[in-house]
């Protein structure tokens, strides 16, 4: 039963995991960049919900799609003015000009909003439903259920639009793209905004049960790159499996040691993925 | 950029400089806080250069160069604390420790490539921090430790000026200058030149790479470790939060370098003598009005560099000059 609550609890929270790396995993697709710096945008997302909250006495959950427009626009001017510049140059040209937006966004939150832990209070807060001895926590069942209705959006996004299509068929081949006439400037640059904004989309809707700081993203940026990786970097899908494994990973995991190594126990998972099968464990190659 | 030989009039500039150099710490005072900042570049310019014989000379690009640099600082200073032994002994246990652990990382990670590499040595930095705050029975947890204070003097590794200090971190960054320029000059730099343009066509033609890959990362990881010693006894007190840091040590090591010139011997040197100087002065000068803008500064010129000239600043300089 413990088992079972603790699977449960993995999955809830592993929704939110999923969401918040598909935008890692859609950046990676389309552009081969490695986005150090996606954490932050949930770090933003959070803050978002948190003066959304603060100033108006807004729901996260309802300003989640406010983090969302905010990021997107970050998005898109970073692509144009910077991540361009660097799309076809080294690997450590990429992996530096990440990090240091890292260490840019970071420490703006810490000058912008100061060092303290934000949390908001909201009515369902500590409300949890009882189904069959299992207690399902209401913020966590909320957050859950946003990003399933997200995950379906995006998927009917890429599935239908044009644009989505456009950013499938640049993923899969750009050249190819650029020369049936797509825009691949314009659809990296519109992944990159929906990459980030999803981020904090999710920022904002995990509020409930986390505090924001300046550091929060950091906290996040091995556990969004070792979803990713089991899911296979680049792939959609790969990321809601990795999103929910994740989770589960990390919830059964304080079963049997300590929670401060609740963390120790991703980064091993996430070495020892990366060394046998960094091409995900769904690939079939 | 290699370093000068037969040219006497470089020779001459050399010997200059590294009289200069001997020369400084007696032109500023003792306890000063500009001696201070001149032992840190020393001790930066020491630890780029550790990170530059992996990095910089394979190609892989390490974020996770803190996990044996915090190793060095807690090993030297637990031996210390425990059985009073003397940091000089302390730097030879804190290599070994640097080494095994950079050759444990390297088995499940040589293999990766780019940002693959980057992201496992990432995590395997991250773990170290979390393993050093959560087992609080070894190092004293998230609180810290402190080397135990002594009288000032050679055998502990204690001054009261900042001198012997300052000489102690020319000397270190002598020796991973030397390192680094032996090693690559090497055979092995050789290899590793050979692995770093084209990795299968170097094992094709009879390159060990798995073996150049560990050799440079074990070098480059008990180096690195041995700096912690020196750091832990420059500044008395530290966390595993500082020891172990992401932006503090792995990320800003490799900035040091890429500022300057990635696997060149001057590119750290430059590096650490522009970075540390602008962090200090940001600090003195806008930390008063907010928190985290000396570095935002930092972040931004690394932002600067890439996208101008992703090759450092000495390569800037010399297209300019051209």
């Amino acid at each position: 039963m413990e088992f079972l609550q603790a699977v449960i609890n993995g999955l809830l929270i592993g929704g939110v995991y999923a969401v918040i790396s598909i935008g890692l995993t859609l950046v990676f697709g389309v552009m081969s960049i490695v986005n150090f710096a996606q954490a932050e945008f949930l770090m933003i997302g959070m803050y978002v919900g948190y003066y959304g909250w603060q100033t108006f006495g807004l729901d996260p959950v309802l300003a989640a799609p406010i983090a969302f427009a905010i990021a997107f626009v970050m998005g898109l001017l970073i692509q144009r003015f910077l991540i361009e510049r660097v799309i076809n140059a080294p690997d450590v040209a990429q992996i530096f000009l990440t990090v240091g937006l890292l260490i840019v966004l970071e420490n703006l939150a810490l000058a912008l909003f100061g060092s303290e832990f934000r949390s908001v209070r909201t009515g369902y807060q500590t409300s949890a439903l009882s189904i069959a001895g299992l207690i399902i926590g209401v913020p966590y069942l909320i957050a859950f259920a946003v990003s399933g209705v997200v995950g379906i959006l995006l998927w009917a996004f890429l599935r239908f639009t044009w644009i989505g299509q456009a950013m499938r068929a640049t993923a899969q081949n750009s050249v190819a793209a650029l020369s049936l006439g797509i825009n691949i400037r314009r659809v990296r640059q519109v992944a990159f905004g929906l990459g980030v904004g999803l981020t904090a989309l999710g920022g904002s809707v995990i509020l409930p049960y986390y505090t924001a700081s300046p550091t929060a993203g950091a906290q996040f940026v091995v556990l969004m790159f070792t979803v990713v990786v089991l899911g296979g970097l680049g792939s959609v899908l790969g990321a809601v499996f990795g999103g929910l494994v994740v989770g589960v990973i990390q919830s059964v995991s304080t079963l049997v040691m300590p929670i401060q190594l609740q963390n120790l126990a991703l980064f091993v998972v996430f070495i020892a993925m990366l060394a046998m099968r960094p091409q995900g464990l769904l690939a079939t190659r | 950029m290699s370093p000068p030989h037969g040219h006497p009039i470089s020779r001459v500039v050399l010997a200059i400089l590294a009289l200069a150099l001997v020369v400084l710490p007696w032109l500023l005072p003792a306890q000063g806080y500009v001696l201070r900042v001149a032992c840190l570049v020393l001790l930066f310019a020491a630890m780029s250069q550790a990170w530059n014989i992996a990095a910089g000379l394979s190609g892989q690009i390490s974020l996770g160069h803190a996990g044996f640099f915090g190793a060095g600082a807690y090993t030297s200073t637990l031996l210390l604390i425990h059985f009073n032994l003397s940091p000089w002994l302390g730097l030879v246990f804190a290599g070994f420790v640097g080494a095994a652990l950079a050759a444990l990382i390297s088995l499940p990670t040589m293999k990766l490539k780019g940002h693959y590499f980057a992201l496992a040595t990432l995590a395997f930095g991250e773990a170290m921090r979390v393993i050093a705050n959560s087992w609080g029975s070894l190092t004293g947890g998230p609180v810290g430790i402190s080397v135990p204070f002594a009288e000032p003097g050679f055998v502990l590794m204690q001054f009261q000026s900042l001198r012997p200090y300052y000489y102690i971190m020319l000397v270190a960054l002598a020796v991973t200058c030397i390192t680094f320029h032996r090693i690559r000059t090497s055979a092995l730099g050789l290899r590793l030149r050979a692995l770093k343009n084209h990795a299968d066509a170097a094992a094709s033609l009879g390159v060990d790479t798995a073996v150049a890959k560990l050799l440079a990362s074990t070098a480059s990881g008990a180096l690195i470790a041995m700096l912690g010693v020196l750091y832990a006894q420059f500044q008395f007190f530290f966390d595993p939060d500082t020891a172990f840091s992401l932006a503090g040590v792995s990320i800003r090591v490799a900035l040091i370098a890429i500022i300057g010139g990635v696997g060149t011997v001057a590119g750290p040197l430059v590096g650490a003598l522009l970075i540390l100087p602008i962090e200090e002065a940001t600090n003195a000068y806008l930390s008063s009005h907010a928190a985290g803008l000396s570095q935002m500064v930092f972040g931004a010129i690394l932002i600067a560099v890439v996208v101008l000239q992703p090759r450092g600043l000495l390569h800037l300089w010399k297209t300019v000059r051209r």
